[in-house]
Formats: C-alpha cells, structure tokens, sequence
C-alpha cells in the first residue's frame, strides 16, 4: 500500500504544483471596495510650537457625525455638512481618524460654505491633535459609501433588537485602512529661494528690492494651490522681471538710476524663513551686497489677484523726502490719474515682535533696519484668504491682475526715471503698445502656478517649480543665485514631517455578529444535508418500487 | 472574525463531502487511496485539457461585452476529456457498479475542491473584505459534488454491454448535458442577465433534474436484470 501511496502522491505533487502556483499568482492581489488617495492636514513645528495633526496611520470602521458612539472609529464628513462643533465633538469622543470629504469642484459650492471654511482653517490647525484629519476628494464611489455609513450610524441607536438583527444581515460596514507609515520628521529640508537683479546705468547707484514669496499655505499640503495668495504676487514679480529688462535694454531709455533686485522667497508662510536668511547672510556674513549699500525701499507683493482696493502696509510712516515717501505719492498719483476706480490707501501697523509670526514679509526686512512695504488687496494679514485650500484659480481676477501690475510698473517707472520732477503728468502711460502688460503671460504663469500645490514642505531644491522659476529668471535678469535655507539641527526653526499623501482603502466589512449567525445557518444546513444522505436508501428504494411494476408489466 | 468567516465556508464546502464519504459506505471498503488515485487522474486530465486549449484556441478578440458563443462551445467541446478520464478511473477499479461511480465521482470532486477552492478562499476569505462569493463559491462545490455523481454514473451507464437499447438515447443526452452543462449556465447567465444567487439556484436545479434522471435510470439498468 505504501508503494502505491507513495506513486499517488508523487504523481499528484507533479501535477498539482504547476496548477497551483499559477492559482496563487492570480488571486495574491488583495482586493478592496474602494481606493482613493487621502491629504493629510499640516504638521509642522515653527520655532519650537506644534501644529496640526501628528498622526498618519489609521485602521478604523467608519461612521459618520450622527453615530453616538465615535470613539475609535474614523468619522466621516462633506464639506457642506462641516462645522467646527462636530469637528470639536469628534476629537473630544477620542475619535480615530478624521476624514473630510470635499467636493471635486468647488465653485458648486454656495459661498457662504466656502467662506465659512476658510474662517474654521486656521482654527483648525490651532488645536494641536494626534487624531490623523485626512480630506479626500469625492467622486460617486466615495459618496455612495458616505451615504451607506450615514445610514447605518444613524440607525444604530433606536432600534430593537430583532431589527438590529436583520440589520447585520444586510448592512454593510466600511473599515478605513491606510498604507502608509506612521509620520516622522523629514530631516535636512532646504527652503529655496531665487534672486536676480538688473542693474543701473552709473556707479554707487541705490537698489530698489521687489520681493514675493513662492509657496502657499492651506489646511492640507497637498492641496494648497494658492491661486491668490500668493500665486498672483509672483506672476505680477515676474512681469515685472519682464518688463524692466526689457526696459533697462531699451536704447532710448537707457538703464534707470537704480539697480533692481528681483527676490523669490521660500517659506513666506512660515514666517518668511527665506527671507530671514537671506537677510541674515548678506547683511552679516558677506562683504559687500547690494542690500548692504543704499537700499532706496522694498516692496513685497502679496496676495494682488482680485478685488479694487489697494493697500500699501507700512510699519513706519514714510519720512518726508525720503524714496519711501516719493513711492507712496506716485502711487498715489498713478492710481488717481490712471485708475480712478482702484481705492488706495496706507495701512500703518507696528512690528509686534511679542507676536508668534509675523504679520507681512516687509516686517522682515523692518527689523533688519530697511525701509520696506507690502502691497495687498487685503487689509489685514489675518485674512483667511491667506492660508486657504479654497484659494484656487477662479479666486483671480485676470483683468485687476493685469491692472495691478500696470499700477505697480508704472509706479515704479516713475520713480526709477524721476518722472514727477522732471515735470511728466499723472497722465503719461509707460507701458503700452509693446511695452505693455501682457495678459496672456499673467495668465499662462498663473494656470501654471495654480496647477500644482505648491506648498512649503512639496518644494524640494530639486522640485520642477523651483527649477522652472530659475529658468524663468535666468531669461530676463543677471547674476540669478539661489539660496537654500536649512533649519538649524539644535535649535531648528521650523520642522516638517512627511506622510503628507496617502492612498487609503476602504473595505466592505461585516460586523462580528454576522459571522456567528452565518456558522448558525451553516451547522443546520449540514444537519439537513446529513439527514437527506442518511435516508438516501428511502429515495433509492421509492425509484424502484416506481420502476419495477413497469418492468413487471414487460 | 474574517478566520471564522474563512472556517465558515471551507466547513460550508468540505462537510458535504465528508458526510457522504463516511455515509455511503466507502470507508468500509478501504476505498481512500482509489480516491486519491481518482483525484491524480483529475489533475492529469485537467492539465492535458489546459494544454490543448492554450495550443489550439486563440484568444478572443472581439467586443467586450459580445459572448463568443461558438468559442465557448468548442472549448466547452474539450470537456469530454472529463468523461475520458472518469472512464479510465472506473475501469482501473474492480467491484460493483455503485463502487466503481462513487469511489471516481468521490476523488475527482474532492480534487477539483482542492485545487479550486483552497487558495481563493486562504486568500479571500481571509480577508477584511467581505464578499458573498465565498459563501457562493462553496454551495457551488456542494453543487459539483453532485454533478460528479451523476456524471459518473451516467458514464459508466453508457460502457455497460447489457443497456437496453431503449436506454441509449437518454444516456446520450444526459451526457451531453453534463459536458455542457457549463455552457449551459453561462447562456443562461448572459442572455437573462442573472444575478449571482438566482444563478447558483438555477445551476442548483439543472444538476439536480440531471441527477435525478441519471439516477433514474440507473436504478432502472441495475434491477431490471
């Protein structure tokens, strides 16, 4: 017998093999009901204070807002069902994730949402959590499984037990998984920023600084695109670019008596930590820069995409006489000659330094002793329109962006060519015919900036904005560097953490209780079964009794 | 509790299997390695047939959602190598006429749950994901355990020197039907557009109108002498 066995067994070791193995490679895909990727909300730490989530990993059933019992479970919302005091009721029932779910098109949404939301995102991100906020952008699959879990929570609690049977048999429960790695600190992470610079004709000449700040600040990285804020400061910076080059290589005009000098900042939003550094190593650790000698202002762009109001920050009012008083009444002039609908005015406020960020880029260049400037259509720095998700393209006005640069240009022609002295009218329009503000490159820069997020923690030294920035620069000014800011390894100033984008599963899931009642169906199913085969010789011997007579009667 | 879910449905598929193993009196005969041997056969048969597929048949080319009919019923042509294979079980085996069809129809079901079975459910039911199919998946094979049966059966009915002439028609057709029966369900599926469990159902109710005539005439062949 053994012989015999052994042969079998070889025999079916030899075929089975192949067969099996092919089986194996085919069904070894895990498969899920649902996969779609997930955002996480900011985490970062800005001069030694926390912010934001510090969780990433999740494993958790959903539920949705209603549900009475959230702890440990990952608790579902929509964007138009959001507000702050489910969010709060969430965190305070020690709930394991959170996931919002936002819509793919914003502009279906009714304003007040939209506005509300981005009142809540700064609050959002105050109250330090280690409950992992995810947001994901819905499509119907997502939906329907939003609606199926909003059904079965809302059912859980009223229901008598006969019902909560029934329901297990039917109900399907979602469990959230996702893939990644808990969060951890990305350590060595350079900041970039960009400058170049135009020089005068002559020698000794003052500088005049235009800076604006690259990257964009929303509740979640990854979806930050900062249309407005402040993805139109640095088209309007690199229109100018243009144009004064162009300016500057013009025969009949000759170079102005300024030199210009064009700076793109990296980590504006976290309290312009390129700029700090870029302060710190010209005006402390090199020789001689053009921001040591006569620097005549600076002005920051930030946030000049839409709206006709037109504020110039100041954190000293302007001294009679001095270059910073002559740029105020040329604006002035520019903007009541040429733009009579733009209202313009200065807005004076005082460098807080008891403050834990700083309220707008000049403030930087403030306490190093520079006299600067930000201009804005915002009046104040605290205007959630700054840090925002929801700052997307439509957010831009294309024609008061273009009416912006013009004002600024002009502005800048005038002072640069001494113009008002010299007896030109308020009238007198520089920059038309082909020397004008080109729309379509306004335009093109900023479907261009928009159409990535180009948050702080994205922009890698090596990533495609920053090179093509570089490009950009290197087309139209001189002497364009680069400048990488690194937060200090002992006392850092700024730190961030990785996990930013995950693909999370959603599974089908059927509650503990089902699978008793199934093993329940299967045990009785089997004693049928045992039955009907014991008493099998009844249905043989029947067939027979039917059979026989018929062969009788042959 | 996906183990439980896992354990669920390999009871759900094994115990039929099992209880007529014990019930139908092959232990008694000593009758596991013929079993075995019957299910070697299957996977020897089932690879010649993989084989002559992969060699003979391209692949479909057409439209997505048109059913190649006439593919289909060639490759469901192949199928015949099952009743080649049964029959070779069968006359490797000496003893009686129950014996012979229960011990090949016994180790060639038993085979093809294995080799079917095991891994989709080790990998799937194991799972977080729930998913009907699994519970499906093993009422099918409870299904094919009977289907086996009457396959056998009606096989070995058409090798017997002494069938009635009366008798070979039915037998044919019955045979035909079992090879097809795959065919079968698939039309069914494709032009009713049938859900999964009213499938299985139907599937439930052919083997068993199958299996009743093939018994049928079996009890007629065997007690008419």
């Amino acid at each position: 017998m053994f012989e015999e066995a052994s042969e079998v067994l070889e025999n079916m070791l030899k075929w089975s093999l192949p067969l099996s193995l092919v089986l194996f490679l085919v069904l070894l895909r895990a498969e899920a009901a649902h996969e779609f990727s997930v955002y996480r909300m900011q985490q970062y730490d800005l001069q030694g204070q926390t912010y934001g989530s510090r969780n990433a990993i999740l494993n958790t059933e959903a539920r949705t807002v209603e549900a009475e019992v959230l702890s440990r479970r990952c608790v579902m919302m929509r964007l138009a069902d959001f507000s702050y005091e489910k969010y709060q009721k969430a965190l305070q029932q020690s709930a394991g994730a959170v996931v919002i779910i936002l819509p793919q098109n914003m502009s279906t949404m009714p304003q007040d949402i939209v506005q509300q939301f981005m009142e809540l995102e700064p609050e959002l991100l105050a109250t330090e959590t280690i409950v992992p906020v995810y947001f994901a952008l819905e499509d119907e699959e997502l939906l329907s499984i939003y609606t199926q879990t909003q059904i079965s929570s809302s059912s859980q609690g009223s229901s008598s037990a006969a019902e909560v049977l029934l329901h297990t048999a039917t109900a399907n429960g979602f469990q959230m998984v996702t893939s990644g790695a808990q969060s951890k600190a990305v350590s060595d992470w350079a900041i970039t920023s960009l400058e170049g610079r135009l020089t005068g004709a002559g020698e000794d000449l003052p500088t005049i600084v235009l800076v604006a700040h690259y990257d964009s600040f929303g509740v979640a990285p990854w979806l930050s695109y900062g249309a407005d804020s402040n993805g139109s400061g640095v088209a309007i910076l690199l229109e100018l670019a243009r144009l004064f080059s162009r300016l500057y290589s013009y025969k009949r005009s000759h170079a102005g008596r300024y030199n210009l000098l064009f700076f793109l900042s990296g980590g504006g939003k976290f309290n312009y930590q390129g700029t700090k550094r870029w302060l710190e190593d010209n005006l402390d650790h090199t020789d001689s820069s053009l921001l040591q000698d006569n620097v005549a202002f600076v002005l920051c762009l930030d946030t000049l995409g839409n709206s006709d109001n037109l504020y110039l920050h100041v954190s000293k009012p302007p001294k009679e006489g001095s270059p910073q008083h002559i740029l105020l009444k040329e604006l002035e002039t520019v903007v009541a000659h040429q733009h009579p609908e733009l209202k313009f005015s200065m807005v004076h406020k005082k460098i807080n330094l008891a403050d834990d960020t700083l309220a707008w880029e000049h403030e930087r260049f403030g306490i190093r002793r520079l006299p600067a400037f930000t201009l804005s259509h915002l009046e104040s720095h605290r205007s959630p329109a700054r840090h925002s998700i929801m700052d997307k393209r439509p957010h831009v006005d294309l024609t008061k962006l273009s009416r912006n640069t013009k004002v600024i240009a002009e502005t800048l022609a005038r002072v640069i060519y001494n113009l008002t002295e010299k007896g030109v009218s308020g009238d007198l329009e520089i920059f038309t015919e082909q020397m004008q503000v080109q729309e379509d490159q306004l335009a093109s820069l900023l479907d261009w900036l928009t159409a990535q997020p180009r948050a702080a923690q994205l922009l890698d030294k090596d990533s495609s904005i920053v090179h093509t920035l570089e490009y950009y620069l290197n087309h139209y000014l001189k002497d364009v560097k680069r400048h990488l800011v690194r937060a200090d390894k002992r006392d850092p100033e700024f730190v961030f953490y990785d996990q930013l984008k995950q693909t999370m599963n959603a599974y089908r899931v059927k509650p503990a209780i089902f699978d008793l009642l199934l093993a329940f169906c299967i045990a009785s199913y089997l004693g049928v079964l045992y039955l009907a085969i014991q008493n099998f010789g009844l249905l043989y011997s029947f067939l027979r009794r039917v059979t026989s007579p018929r062969v009788k009667q042959h | 509790m996906t183990l439980f879910h896992f354990g669920n449905c390999v009871s759900l598929a094994y115990f039929p299997y099992f209880i007529t193993y014990k019930c139908s009196g092959l232990s008694e005969y000593n009758a596991f390695w013929r079993c075995v041997q019957a299910g070697a056969t299957y996977l020897f048969v089932q690879l010649c047939k993989m084989l002559f597929l992969a060699t003979f048949f391209p692949t479909w080319e057409g439209a997505v959602g048109v059913y190649d009919f006439v593919g289909e019923f060639m490759k469901a042509t192949v199928d015949l190598a099952d009743l080649l294979g049964l029959h070779l079980v069968m006359s490797r085996n000496a003893g009686k006429g129950e014996y012979k069809i229960m011990v090949a129809a016994m180790g060639w079901a038993t085979a093809e749950l294995i080799m079917s079975r095991c891994i989709p459910f080790w990998v799937g039911a194991r799972g977080i994901e729930f998913d009907w199919k699994y519970i499906q998946m093993s009422f099918d094979s409870n299904i094919s355990l009977v289907h086996y049966i009457a396959m056998a059966a009606v096989v070995w009915m058409f090798t017997r020197y002494d069938l009635p002439k009366s008798f070979r028609l039915p037998v044919t057709i019955l045979l035909g039907l079992c090879v097809y029966k795959g065919f079968l369900m698939e039309l069914f599926v494709h032009v009713f557009l049938l859900g999964s469990w009213t499938a299985l159902l139907v599937k439930a109710v052919l083997t068993g109108a199958i299996s009743l005539c093939s018994l049928f005439l079996f009890v007629t062949l065997v007690h008419s002498n």
